[in-house]
């Protein structure tokens, strides 16, 4: 596996090679070389399943991460290949010619995430989420509690107690 | 829609005789060995702290009482109860469990009629409770950290050789990250006999408004600089942190708060007491409790004036805890903001010499006694009495105010509370500054696990060069011709207590050592100097065990007499303050209910 990424690292400006277990790697890739890379990959190197794409937020660093897992199924091996992309812009490129699985996975991510893939096919399709009116469900800075809250009913007859406040009535109820 | 759209559906025709992939009948079928199913919940493992409430992102967990569990030190008696119509099964409730008690079975299935039926208590209900498979948290807690954040402190070295306090305290950087840890369960709460607001406070650490964490601190507690240093930190005892990792430094966070606001800003945050009602109050000892009563009658606008016998004010503060634990100045600006709330503290003021307690009776409306422990106990063995025994508490008192007290080359120390450590420490700085070297034996009837002394003063100790021997029972002091001692004669304790718990230690009579010195020092404990009180006073009074009798609301038998502090109650600081609270509180209810009267 090192010696591919040796062999591709210059061509397609590969960040560090950072191997998680045997037949498992990953690196980053700068977003403008990412179409390249995976051509050569599954072209000239045999990784030709996509496994997945997945996103990851980094609300503090203000990025999105975006990992393809691409497997060589003769030699049983993987790369997992991170593309950092600017959070506010939210936008990646769409591979969906190289795997047509990926137009899926583009809008989940689109629905999920709010990360758009221009000229992926039904990329504004509605996916699980039915009616969806609120942020993206998995940015982190949506809150699922308060939508929970708002969006779903109590039942009736529930009451909870504060640890704290319980401790006081029973154990010291005027105050001491 | 295309032709394809049309034409699809039946080309899967062509698998109608196929072998089927899917299970016919599913029900039944076990869930993956790390499914997350219905939770289970191990009953004692769990103690209520509320944590899986507050992260559930669906609010599907309540916090119930359970019958036969009731609340204790540490557990808050509650248990968690999920609604299984919101739940969506994401296990973040298992992953911050504090203990490990929550976990998930493997089962998924479960078919009821009764929607009300799928709220649920995890621990008490199910057929799955005991189940092993399913998924639990590998691994320690990740969610909230599990260290505490390092406190710089003086190496051995660097100490013993002076009286500079010992702890340097957090940094900002360092407060925040401590503050971090805590989940706010709120079960230290009730540990502390001054209940202060500890998630709240810890809470604005954490936000950095330190204005609020001093208004917080000051509900319940005038002695943040005091408590911040030399609290007995009950409260950490019964932290949720501390069932995987440390507990959080809740003593070191309180004196962070009261570091980052200067004196002024204290006074100007706490406010000005209320109009003056007209009253008197005389308080009798200037210690935690004597001047936590007086700040909380003062500021309810009640006219205060504090006795004290000693040069300073303070009590045991000052005069029982060394410097390098607790600065004086640190204590002076304590005492300055009851000061500032209008209270009069006269200093070398002994009532029954200078003012006369029949006097403080006549000219007020009422007087709280908070004399402390102020004499110190003795073994009473023999060669006890004479020159070279001395008594911990007029040592340490000698101390303080800057007289020249004996300093033999070697000494040995009887006791093993923090008093014998207070001391034994004290004492290890004198000789190291006279002779370059510590000479000090330690002895105590307990075990060394069950020393009373704070785990911590031990530790410091022996890295003062205290040499510690437990389980030693105190025979006699030995003394040559000329009368001096030269040292101190142990039998080794079998055990302390008798079957009916009465202090009666038994010997093995074979094991004898003797510890060499030319001085011993007894700190075996102290009882409360009540000749104040005057003969007539003293047969008017109730007593309990040698200790003016109270109530639970620290009134006497006199109806214009209360009583406060160590004196009555002890043990320790904040059980002091705890105590001037509830004085003063008694004391301004007398005043509604004699006024209504009137």
């Amino acid at each position: 596996m090192r010696d591919i990424h040796a062999r591709l690292k210059q061509r397609h400006h590969l960040g560090q090679f950072e191997r998680q277990r045997p037949g498992l790697a990953f690196f980053t890739v700068p977003r403008e070389y990412l179409r390249g890379l995976l051509l050569d990959l599954r072209d000239k190197e045999g990784f030709s399943h996509l496994v997945l794409l997945t996103a990851v937020d980094w609300m503090e660093e203000g990025l999105f991460q975006l990992t393809y897992m691409l497997n060589n199924r003769a030699e049983d091996v993987t790369f997992g290949i991170r593309v950092m992309l600017d959070r506010d812009e939210a936008e990646g490129d769409s591979i969906h010619d190289l795997w047509p699985t990926a137009e899926t996975y583009q809008r989940e991510l689109k629905e999920m995430f709010g990360i758009n893939f221009p000229g992926s096919p039904r990329i504004d399709d509605e996916f699980i989420l039915e009616g969806w009116t609120d942020l993206p469900p998995y940015r982190r800075d949506f809150d699922s509690l308060a939508y929970s809250q708002q969006t779903y009913a109590e039942r009736p007859g529930r009451v909870t107690h504060d640890p704290r406040e319980h401790m006081k009535q029973k154990l010291y109820p005027d105050g001491v | 829609m295309g032709l394809r759209e049309v034409l699809t559906p039946f080309t899967v025709w062509k698998r109608v005789f196929d072998e089927p992939v899917t299970i016919k009948d599913p029900i039944g079928r076990p869930g993956a060995d790390r499914y997350r199913g219905f939770h289970q919940n191990d009953m004692d493992k769990c103690i209520g702290c509320g944590t899986c409430e507050t992260i559930c992102q669906n609010a599907a967990i309540d916090m119930v009482p359970i019958e036969g569990v009731e609340p204790e030190k540490g557990d808050s008696g509650l248990r968690p109860q999920i609604d299984y119509g919101r739940c969506c099964w994401c296990a973040l409730c298992v992953d911050v469990c504090m203990t490990g008690s929550l976990t998930m079975s493997n089962e998924y299935t479960w078919v009821d009629t009764d929607p009300d039926k799928f709220r649920f208590i995890p621990g008490i209900d199910g057929d799955w409770k005991d189940d092993v498979a399913g998924y639990e948290r590998e691994g320690q807690r990740v969610l909230s950290g599990v260290e505490r954040i390092h406190m710089e402190e003086m190496e051995p070295e660097a100490r013993i050789c002076n009286f500079d306090e010992i702890v340097a305290g957090y940094t900002r950087e360092e407060a925040v990250l401590e503050a971090d840890r805590c989940v706010e369960c709120g079960l230290c709460v009730a540990t502390c006999p001054a209940h202060m607001s500890i998630p709240d406070y810890i809470a604005a650490v954490r936000d950095q408004d330190y204005d609020r964490g001093l208004q917080l601190l000051y509900e319940t507690n005038p002695f943040s600089e005091v408590c911040g240093r030399v609290c007995t930190h009950k409260c950490e005892s019964s932290c949720a942190a501390l069932h995987e990792g440390d507990p959080i430094a809740i003593r070191w966070l309180k004196r962070h708060i009261i570091d980052e606001v200067p004196f002024d800003r204290r006074i100007e945050l706490i406010g000005q007491p209320v109009e003056p009602n007209g009253r008197k109050v005389a308080i009798i000892g200037a210690g935690p409790a004597g001047l936590t009563a007086a700040f909380d009658l003062a500021r309810a606008g009640t006219s205060v004036v504090v006795y004290e016998a000693l040069e300073h004010a303070g009590g045991m503060m000052r005069y029982g805890i060394p410097e390098y634990r607790l600065p004086y100045d640190a204590l002076d600006r304590d005492i300055g903001v009851i000061q500032a709330m209008g209270v009069e503290i006269k200093t070398s003021c002994r009532v029954g010499r200078d003012v006369m307690m029949e006097d403080l009776q006549r000219e007020n409306d009422a007087v709280v006694l908070a004399i402390g422990l102020h004499m110190g106990r003795s073994t009473r063995v023999p060669g006890t009495d004479g020159p070279g025994v001395e008594k911990a508490v007029d040592l340490l008192r000698r101390i303080t105010d800057g007289e020249e007290v004996p300093v033999p080359e070697q000494l040995v120390v009887i006791g093993g509370g923090n008093v014998a450590m207070d001391i034994a420490r004290s004492m290890a700085r004198l000789q190291k500054a006279k002779y370059g070297e510590v000479g000090i034996t330690l002895t105590a009837l307990e075990d060394i696990d069950h020393f009373l002394a704070d785990p911590e003063e031990v530790v410091e100790s022996r890295e003062e060069g205290v040499e510690i021997f437990d389980a030693r029972g105190p025979q006699e002091v030995m003394r040559d011709a000329s009368g001096a001692v030269t040292g101190l004669r142990t039998w080794r304790v079998k055990s302390i207590f008798d079957a009916e718990g009465r202090f009666a230690p038994a010997y093995d009579e074979s094991d004898e050592r003797v510890h060499a010195g030319t001085m011993v020092i007894e700190a075996i404990g102290q009882a409360a100097d009540t000749s104040l009180l005057g003969e007539a006073l003293t047969e008017a009074l109730e007593w309990n065990r040698g200790r003016i009798r109270i109530d639970d609301a620290f009134r006497t038998s006199e109806p214009w007499l209360f009583a406060a502090g160590d004196a009555v109650k002890g043990p320790d600081v904040i059980t002091a303050v705890a105590d001037g609270h509830r004085v003063a509180r008694t004391v301004m209810e007398e005043f509604s209910a004699r006024q209504v009267m009137q």
